[in-house]
């Protein structure tokens, strides 16, 4: 398993890379799934642009905005979450990653542009309402996370253009990830990520994503519409939040429409969603309880 | 410990394998271990050859179908390629041999590359050699190949019946066997309990870490010399020979460090044909360095059966006749198709039931040829037995460890000749069945059951498997090579036709010489994998180099020194010759073993060891909850209790039991070779074949009882391959207690999160 | 073809080589150093784990082109004057490996470990997670863990 030929060029600025681009090279960042398919020979492009050299690339910088991630951010960086529900729930989804070796390398962008239907962040990218900075030699454009993922594989990114920049939005609230897969060395089957805004002990707003439950990453609009208004954290109380998870659960389930794969139907699938939607929602609700209430030794639900 | 009974302490090197506390020796374990730790390690990719071609093979995409084209003239312009050959360049064109005399064969030809039809998706098509793999798959890139498809087949029932035909001769039942005398329905239909079980043994990829790998070098004077990572060199030795029409001096096989193999590096594949061919052909080196992806695809599988099992018995649990019916896929060839009549055999398990009959049918279909892999026909008995038992005993409302010790055949009745052809040498199966039950708290775990299904909480399962297994291999591979040399300078060689690819015969065989001849360790070398250096050899497969292995050596070194004591009485003219600590004395006089061989010439004894199979057994236990929403199998608790006989070297067989659990609980809980309807093999990498991580490996008891081996000097079975008998049934059981799912059709391996679900939905 | 600078167990080794070639091949070839091997070339079995400026990573999914100038360390630099590594010894004392062909792998994702974040050895969970990245068919794992806790000085079980 040897990949073909192609040309190679290392360039350290952006728009020497925006420029082989246009002429038809293909990124390389991380490398750890498209090595891996010019292994197989699937994909045979006839020059690759290695973008580690381009330090502009390589930041994670918070802001009042929230969190702007640039290309070459690998998964590993994400593992000491930074403070906030934000940090909590990108740790949480990035320890779900591969494994240590493939996290150093890997990237989160490199990530949101091969847009495997089970990837961790393209779901996460939607839970957080990101917004996705396209850039080209020509020109530079913005795209919201729900309108960039198409299909298997398939996103809102031309071929002459880089993924340079995602920026999440602040999360005031609480967040949760859960992930099922059959072993530690396999891709999850599906995975639900899940960011609540809160105030006064209320959702405000919920979003709600399934990695794995269809050909690209979904938000379930339906049971996130459902949990407006839902009192959670210390502040609720009784087995209503229960039944409000179990609900939005099912309803991720009639949302989903999974890729049956060997060992997973789509009914299967289906029903896992709605058990990780349930449990995500139930763990962003530890989450807020942790937050109103943190411990006494000061340790805060990080 | 329950110690062994007083036989077994009579037998010389018997060690209690609990109480067995020798101090770890400073320095390394093992001999191999210096150089396998600091990357020393010299595996076939690592020799290095100048001038050496890489091969690269294009395999057929389609399942089945007549081969109508393949063009290679496309590799003509490829920068770096050497050649390309299809089956009509190559002559003569090279077939698979048959293993052993079969009628499965006649009429069916097995050629190295495609020629007529092609039979699995996978099967070699043409050789590509380049200057490095990276060319060589350039070219491969450009061969084109037209095939007119024909139905395929992958499932062995369906095609056992199918109008469409692998070959033109006969059908695509290969050949039917049966094992025992077939019972007479009357039985069944009087019985007070018949149970049925319908059971799927999915194929496995063998997965050793190191894919195969085979290097072909002339050596100028029309000879080849051949490094190859594979279990029984003189084997590969003999089938090249003939098919390359080398005499015996002409070929040289060895095998250098290998990376594993599990039973599936023991046979001539059609790639090693191909390349050894064309390295005689080009008088060029060529190597083949298998790549994972067709090592999952287009390499062996292991296992693949359907089986149909009855089992009668009255009403106190007494079991009077079983029937098991084995429908086994061997795939697109029936050439090394013989695992399953290990099946057969087998199908007694640990019980004196008196009826047996085990029909076994050996069925082609288009997919890659299974073959031997760890346990090799015998999980697949023990699975089909040990289910079925189960089932009995849920039907009768029976504790299974209970039922089990109602059945079990009883120490006093060894040699106990099963009805299925086996002569058991040696076994005390409750007491296993004991120990795994006091290990595992089987009393403990029962209560917390309890208690938990009377407040509908966890589901919790228990599940026990009692295996018997077979080691050393059968008629026609029962010899082992050994032989000890003494050289002037006292150096001590000891030469053995087993091949470890990864047992640790380097160190475990010079120390037991050593013992033997009361020298110290470091003065006796092992020669093994060598043609040229070990005339004779059978190999390492089927648990047999201690057994087999390890007796030859031990009578050998006794062959040697009765010579030097026959050396010695004539040199000395007495009679009275003794031997210890090395040394020989008569009399006033001693002579070390360096000082004869130096008076005398080389020292040697031989010993071509023709054994007996012999049958270790067992008692595994497992305790599981599975989570009824998503499905998932969590082990709590694996007890594995082994009787390999007297253990030579304990440290060793741990290591071997802990790796064959591990690839039990594989199949039971992960991995799989499924096939869509175009017999597509549906994975392409260890992303979808799922190996078990250190993560998925549960809390493992090993205990050990002794039943020492009457057969042979040092009381060894063979050790190796139980955990991979005993596992799957014992989680698959314990799966069905913890659901209520004994009788449900859809419990089969792999028990994924979804087959767990509908077996829990089905059961409620 | 590129002419490629790399820093190999302390020692320079310039090769010209086709940007396709993979860091393991040029390891295992141009510069003669075979104890890295290759079990998958998907990243997933670890056979092929080195350090790249002292972290794991997968030599299989990384080209050559991309380490120039980079600092590597396979196995064969591991042992130093003549005396093995720690992890070295336990692997072999608690019987971590029979066949060998993982074994470097996991000796480098320890030691990449040992050199970046050696708290997680004191963590049987984050120890467990940390060894998940590796495959091994021959031992069960069960020599592997009892080696690693070992040469961290910690109990082996």
């Amino acid at each position: 398993m040897k990949p073909p030929r192609f040309d190679y060029t290392a360039p350290t600025a952006l728009p020497e890379a925006l420029r082989a681009l246009g002429e038809g090279a293909c990124p390389l960042a991380g490398g750890q799934s498209l090595v891996l398919e010019m292994h197989y020979r699937r994909q045979r492009p006839s020059a690759l642009v290695d973008l580690n050299g381009i330090a502009e690339l390589d930041h994670i910088t918070a802001g009042d905005d929230g969190l702007r991630v640039g290309a070459l951010a690998r998964h590993r960086a994400f593992e000491q979450p930074v403070a906030g529900p934000l940090g909590r729930l990108l740790s949480r989804a990035a320890v779900h990653i591969a494994h240590p070796p493939v996290r150093n390398r890997g990237t989160m962008l490199g990530s949101l542009a091969w847009a495997n239907p089970a990837s961790e962040w393209p779901a996460v990218a939607l839970a957080l309402q990101a917004e996705l900075t396209l850039a080209s030699a020509s020109a530079t454009r913005t795209v919201p996370a729900e309108e960039f993922f198409r299909g298997p594989h398939t996103t809102a990114r031309r071929p002459d253009e880089l993924l340079v920049e995602a920026r999440f939005p602040a999360l005031e609230g609480a967040a949760g990830f859960v992930e099922h897969r059959r072993t530690h060395a396999s891709f999850a089957q599906v995975a639900a990520a899940v960011a609540l805004t809160v105030r006064g002990g209320a959702v405000r707003q919920a979003r709600i994503a399934l990695a794995g439950a269809a050909d690209r990453p979904i938000r379930v609009r339906a049971a996130e519409q459902h949990l407006v208004g839902l009192e959670v954290g210390r502040v609720a109380g009784g087995g209503s939040d229960e039944d409000a998870f179990r609900r939005a659960g099912e309803l991720a389930a009639a949302a989903a429409d999974p890729i049956p794969e060997p060992h997973g139907s789509a009914e299967h699938k289906r029903q896992v969603a709605a058990v990780l939607v349930r449990r995500a929602l139930q763990q962003a609700h530890q989450d807020q309880a942790d937050q109103d209430q943190p411990h006494q030794d000061g340790a805060c639900g990080t | 410990m329950h110690r062994a009974a007083a036989r077994a302490d009579q037998h010389p090197g018997y060690a209690d394998p609990v109480n067995d506390s020798a101090p770890a020796p400073r320095g390394l374990l093992r001999r191999e271990d210096l150089r396998l730790t600091t990357g020393a390690g010299r595996y076939v990719a690592d020799v290095a050859v100048p001038g050496c071609l890489d091969a690269a093979f294009v395999r057929s995409e389609v399942a089945h179908g007549r081969l109508l084209d393949v063009d290679t003239s496309g590799c003509a312009e490829v920068r770096g390629v050497v050649g390309a050959w299809s089956a009509a360049d190559l002559d003569p064109l090279p077939e698979v041999p048959a293993f052993g005399p079969s009628g499965a064969t006649r009429g069916r030809r097995w050629s190295a590359l495609a020629d007529d039809r092609v039979r699995y998706a996978g099967q070699p098509v043409a050789a590509v050699l380049g200057d490095d793999r990276y060319t060589a798959e350039d070219g491969a890139d450009e061969v084109a190949v037209r095939v007119a498809e024909l139905p395929a087949l992958v499932d062995p029932t369906e095609a056992a019946d199918s109008d469409t035909r692998l070959f033109d001769t006969g059908g695509n039942v290969a050949a039917e066997v049966d094992f025992g005398e077939p019972v007479d329905e009357e039985v069944f239909r009087r019985a007070p309990v018949v149970v049925a079980g319908e059971y799927r043994q999915q194929r496995l990829a063998p997965t050793s870490m190191e894919p195969r790998a085979f290097l072909a070098v002339p050596d100028g004077r029309g000879g080849l010399q051949v490094w190859c990572s594979h279990q029984a060199p003189h084997r590969l030795h003999r089938e090249l020979a003939a098919a390359l029409q080398l005499g015996h001096d002409q070929l040289r096989v060895q095998v250098p460090d290998s990376g594993g193999a599990f039973g599936a590096k023991s046979a001539t594949f059609p790639e090693y044909l191909v390349v050894a061919q064309l390295a005689l052909q080009r008088q060029r080196p060529v190597r083949w360095i298998e790549d994972r992806a067709e090592a999952l695809v287009a390499a062996t599988h292991g296992r693949g059966q359907n089986q149909r099992v009855q089992l009668a018995a009255d009403e106190s649990g007494r079991m009077l006749a079983m029937r098991v019916e084995v429908d086994a896929d061997i795939g697109g060839f029936p050439h090394i198709g013989f695992v399953p009549n290990q099946t057969g055999l087998a199908a007694t398990g640990a019980y004196r039931t008196p009826q047996v009959h085990a029909r076994v049918r050996l069925v082609l279909t288009s997919t890659a040829p299974t073959y031997a892999y760890r346990g090799a026909g015998r999980p697949e008995a023990a699975y089909a037995v040990e289910r079925t038992v189960d089932k009995l005993a849920h039907r009768l409302g029976l504790d299974p460890a209970e039922l089990r010790r109602r059945n079990f055949i009883a120490p006093e009745q060894f040699p106990y000749g099963t009805p299925t052809g086996r002569l058991y040498d040696s076994g005390e199966y409750e007491r296993a069945l004991d120990l795994a039950l006091s290990e595992l708290d089987y009393d403990g775990w029962r209560a917390e059951q309890a208690r938990e299904r009377a407040k509908g909480g966890r589901a919790l399962g228990i599940g026990l498997c009692s295996y018997v297994e077979r080691s050393g291999a059968d008629r026609g591979m029962t010899q082992e090579y050994g032989a000890v040399e003494v050289a002037a300078t006292g150096a001590v060689t000891a030469l053995s036709g087993s091949c470890s690819t990864g047992q640790s015969h380097e160190t475990v065989f010079p120390r037991m010489v050593a013992e033997q001849l009361e020298v110290p360790e470091d003065r006796v070398q092992l020669q093994q994998r060598d043609t040229a250096e070990v005339p004779h050899g059978t190999g390492t497969f089927a648990s047999r180099s201690m057994q087999l292995g390890g007796t030859a050596l031990r009578r050998a070194t006794d062959a040697l020194l009765d010579e030097g004591r026959r050396r010695v009485a004539e040199l000395s003219g007495s009679d009275e010759v003794s031997y210890g600590a090395g040394a020989f004395r008569a009399g006033e006089r001693a002579w070390t073993l360096g000082e004869l061989a130096a008076e005398t010439g080389k020292l040697r004894g031989e010993d071509l060891h023709e054994g007996v199979p012999a049958f270790p057994f067992g008692c595994y236990a497992a305790v599981v909850e599975v989570d009824r929403e998503l499905g998932d199998v969590q082990v709590l608790k694996l007890v594995a209790v082994d009787d390999y006989g007297v253990v030579v070297d304990p440290v060793v067989v741990d290591g071997q039991t802990r790796g064959s659990i591990a690839q039990g609980l594989g199949q039971a809980l992960y991995e799989g070779v499924p096939y869509d309807e175009h017999g597509q093999p549906r994975i392409s990498g260890l992303l979808d074949y799922l190996l078990p991580t250190v993560a998925e490996i549960p809390r493992t008891h090993l205990r050990e009882t002794c039943t020492p081996n009457p057969n042979t000097p040092l009381g060894a079975k063979g050790a190796g391959e139980a955990g991979c008998i005993g596992v799957p049934p014992a989680l698959v059981n314990a799966v069905a207690d913890a659901l209520g799912a004994h009788d449900e059709p859809q419990l089969q391996m792999p028990l994924t999160p979804e087959t767990c679900r509908r077996a829990a939905e089905g059961a409620r | 073809m590129s002419a490629v600078s790399l820093r190999v167990n302390g020692a320079e080794h310039a090769v010209d080589v086709e940007p396709r070639r993979l860091l393991a091949d040029v390891l295992r070839e141009e510069c003669g150093l075979t104890g890295t091997k290759l079990g998958c070339e998907h990243g997933v079995c670890g056979s092929c784990t080195v350090l790249l400026d002292g972290q794991a990573v997968r030599s299989c999914l990384l080209l050559a082109v991309q380490c120039h100038g980079r600092e590597i360390s396979t196995v064969e630099g591991l042992a130093a004057d003549g005396e093995l590594h720690p992890l070295q010894e336990a692997f072999s004392a608690e019987h971590g490996l029979q066949c060998g062909f993982c074994t470097a792998g996991f000796l480098m994702l320890a030691e990449g470990a040992r050199r970046t974040e050696p708290e997680v050895f004191a963590d049987p969970e984050q120890l467990t997670q940390l060894l998940t990245s590796n495959l091994c068919r021959c031992t069960g794992y069960h020599g592997i863990v009892r080696a690693v806790r070992r040469a961290a000085g910690q109990e082996p079980e």
